[in-house]
Parts: structure tokens; C-alpha cells; sequence
């Protein structure tokens, strides 16, 4: 167990953003200390800067001004295009679940522009030639390559009613978001009525685009575990949804991991 | 002989019924937030074996680190965690303070804490690289379990 750390020691590091915390461990295989350093310090620097597009909360951010009809998309930065044209793909893949239109407030894309930045802050390292990361921007994960040869990055789902505990590990190739109401400042609505709802405790996607699963994973945690198939219409991505009774409920791609 | 037994059944009998007209007073009376765990009924937890390494007698010195999150808010109330690391394992994760915020919030906990139908793991036990779940602040993660693992490759 020591001898695949003591290969590849990992080298750590979080940026408070975002209003949360995003973790890297970042394995640096020929690459020197400081070229992963300098690496990480430009993802955590396209991590500031999709905070300062996509920030609903700050009232000058590109966004805040769309929102308030102050100017139109083309007048933006491009990756507000982007990223709600990525928004447009999720509603109707969704069937409608997900809809940053239907938010209360106006167009809201927070559901998923997390998961769409931790995505392009791996970009960063992956780019450099890092062979393995994992980019954890506030319990929605992009990974990269694997911790060791032998093994794949584990990614433990918090339990939804225990801070202190995991209601499964999974293993993971590329995207795990999940979206739950047990912690404060999450904003889920249902896109049909606009009402504050969730009929799952927690939902989990997997998939290729942590952008992707991460607004999946917002649509999925309102819409409840019956509506899993819109999920797994979608090639590559997978579900493991907990409903308020406590019941599980997986589609065949997870691949759950022993718990030691 | 018999009459000293007779007499201490009799007393405990009525000690049983005082501690009940206690008890019943109690429930009737109004409740205030009390910052006890001891009022969330234990749960039953599996306990995994500390993941065993394999040749564990290698002998490897590991360092036992351990350190208290600040009390922070959650979804239902404060708390903080205690978080002790060994090496590269979690050894432990405890709850140190659970205070819930009012009684309806610790008659839900109780509720629903032991209803998931998959055996609860413990954090401390599991060899994992990373925590998902529903975004924290940035003052919860203090205490999260993700934080205790980004200490050891700090």
C-alpha cells in the first residue's frame, strides 16, 4: 500500500473560491515541484476567473449583468456563450430537470458553472503533461490518469444525513458531482413550478464532463430517483440517487468500490 | 432473611416509579436546545476493519496528527469534528459538539439518520482520494472529511 505512494508522492493543495474550497492532489511523475506548482497556480487562477464571469453574487460580473438585461451575450466574454450553450444541451437532455431559465431571479447557470470550472482548472494540468490529478471544487470531482498503476482514484460519497461518514465509495475515471440539500447555500428549485423541492437526498453522476454530470446531478437531486433514465439515456454517465427513505438506487455503470 | 430482600424490591419499585414521574414530566415540559450527542440516539455503525495494509509490519514510522474543526453551521444545527490521521490513513473522525438547533431538527435527525439501507461506512476507515457531496462553504469545509484528507499532502 505505501510502496504506489512512495512512487508518485502526491503534492496537495486548496484555493478558497467560489464560496467553497477546491482541493487538488496532483501526482507529478517527470514533472519537476515547480512545474506543477506553477501548473496549479494557473487552474486555481482560471478557477478566479470564472468566479469573476459566472458569479451571481458579485453585481459587476458579466453574468449579474446579463441577469439584469444590462447587456447581451455578445457582448460578453465568449464562455458565457459557452457554458450556457452547455446549459441548453443539459435542459433538453434533462427533459427540462434542469433549467437555469425557470430559476427564480433570472437566468442561473450555478447548477452548472462549478463543475464546468474544476473541469478547465484540470485542463490546466493535464495540459502540462501531469499524469494523474484530482480536482475536488467543493465535493464535485474531475480526475485524471490514476493515484497509482494498480489503482483507481476513490471517490467516497459523503452521507447525506452524517458529516463524518460515506454512504458508498465509487471509483472514477473522469466526473463525480453530486447535488444534495443537506448543506446551506443550495439553491434547488423545481424548473416545472419554481417551488424549493427535492425528491432525493443525494444524487451522484458520473460521466466524461464534470460540467455535464454536475448540472445532472442538480436536475436528478429535484426530479428523484424515478427519473434516473434521462441520465442514463446519455452515454458515458451514470446515477446513484438516495431517496428520503433511505432506499439506494444505482444504474449498472457505477462501479462501487470495496469499502477497505 | 426474606423481609430486608422485600423491603429493597419495594423500594425500587417505587425509585421505578418516581424516575418514570420524572421522565413523564420531562416529556411534557418544554424543551430547550441542549448541546449534547447524547441526545441523538447511537446509531449503529459498521465497524471495517481499519483497512489492514498489507504487510503491515513494514516497519514505517507514521505520524499521528490530530486536530478539532471550529464549530460550524449545518444543515441542522452546529457541530465540530475531530478529525486524527496516522500516516496517510484517517484514523479517526468524531463529532465533538452536535448541537442541533431546535428539538423538530433532532426528532428529523433521529429520524432519518438510521434509515439508509446500506451499511454506513466510517470515514476513517476507507482508502479514498476524495469526498463528493453537496457543496460546502467554504466554513464547513474546515470540518469536512476532504479537508482532513488535503492535510496529508500539504
Amino acid at each position: 500500500m505505501s510502496a504506489g505512494v512512495s512512487q508518485s508522492p502526491a503534492i496537495g493543495q486548496t484555493y478558497e473560491v467560489m464560496g467553497t474550497v477546491v482541493s487538488f492532489i496532483v501526482h507529478a511523475g517527470q514533472l519537476s515541484d515547480a512545474a506543477v506548482h506553477s501548473a496549479i497556480t494557473r487552474a486555481c487562477e482560471t478557477l478566479r476567473e470564472s468566479d469573476e464571469t459566472f458569479s451571481t453574487w458579485k453585481p459587476q460580473s458579466p453574468m449579474s449583468r446579463l441577469r439584469r438585461g444590462e447587456a447581451a451575450i455578445a457582448e460578453l466574454p465568449p464562455e458565457v456563450a459557452s457554458v450556457l450553450g452547455l446549459c441548453e444541451c443539459v435542459r433538453e437532455a434533462s427533459g427540462g430537470w434542469f433549467d437555469p431559465w425557470a430559476m427564480p431571479g433570472g437566468v442561473d447557470p450555478t447548477g452548472l458553472v462549478k463543475g464546468w470550472a474544476a473541469e478547465r482548472a484540470l485542463a490546466e494540468l493535464v495540459r502540462v503533461g501531469i499524469p494523474a490529478a484530482m480536482v475536488n471544487a467543493g465535493g464535485d470531482l474531475a480526475v485524471h490518469g490514476r493515484p497509482s498503476p494498480e489503482e483507481p482514484w476513490r471517490v467516497g460519497i459523503r452521507h447525506p444525513w452524517r458529516v463524518d461518514a460515506l454512504a458508498c465509495i465509487i471509483e472514477a475515471d473522469a466526473a463525480v458531482a453530486t447535488s444534495g440539500a443537506y448543506e446551506r447555500g443550495e439553491h434547488l428549485i423545481d424548473p416545472h413550478n419554481g417551488t424549493a423541492i427535492t425528491r432525493a437526498v443525494s444524487a451522484t453522476v458520473t460521466g466524461p464532463s464534470l460540467a455535464i454530470a454536475d448540472a445532472l446531478a442538480t436536475a436528478l437531486v429535484v426530479a428523484g430517483a424515478s427519473e434516473i433514465g434521462f441520465v442514463t439515456a446519455l452515454a458515458g454517465y451514470d446515477a446513484y440517487v438516495i431517496s428520503p427513505d433511505g432506499s439506494e438506487t444505482a444504474s449498472s455503470g457505477i462501479r462501487f468500490a470495496p469499502s477497505a | 432473611m426474606m423481609k430486608p430482600i422485600g423491603r429493597v424490591v419495594l423500594v425500587l419499585a417505587a425509585a421505578t416509579i418516581g424516575l418514570v414521574t420524572v421522565l413523564s414530566l420531562h416529556a411534557n415540559a418544554p424543551q430547550l436546545a441542549l448541546p449534547t450527542a447524547a441526545r441523538v440516539p447511537e446509531r449503529k455503525q459498521l465497524n471495517t476493519p481499519a483497512a489492514t495494509p498489507s504487510g503491515s509490519n513494514q516497519s514505517l514510522v507514521l505520524l499521528t496528527r490530530s486536530a478539532v474543526g471550529a464549530t460550524e453551521q449545518y444543515g441542522y444545527g452546529a457541530l465540530s469534528v475531530r478529525v486524527t490521521v496516522r500516516g496517510s490513513q484517517i484514523e479517526d473522525v468524531t463529532v465533538n459538539g452536535l448541537q442541533t438547533a431546535e428539538q423538530y431538527s433532532q426528532q428529523l435527525a433521529a429520524q432519518v439518520i438510521p434509515m439508509l439501507h446500506s451499511e454506513v461506512l466510517s470515514a476513517q476507515s476507507a482508502r479514498i482520494n476524495g469526498i463528493s457531496g453537496a457543496t460546502y462553504t467554504s466554513q464547513a469545509y474546515a470540518l469536512s472529511v476532504q479537508s482532513a484528507l488535503d492535510k496529508l499532502h500539504a
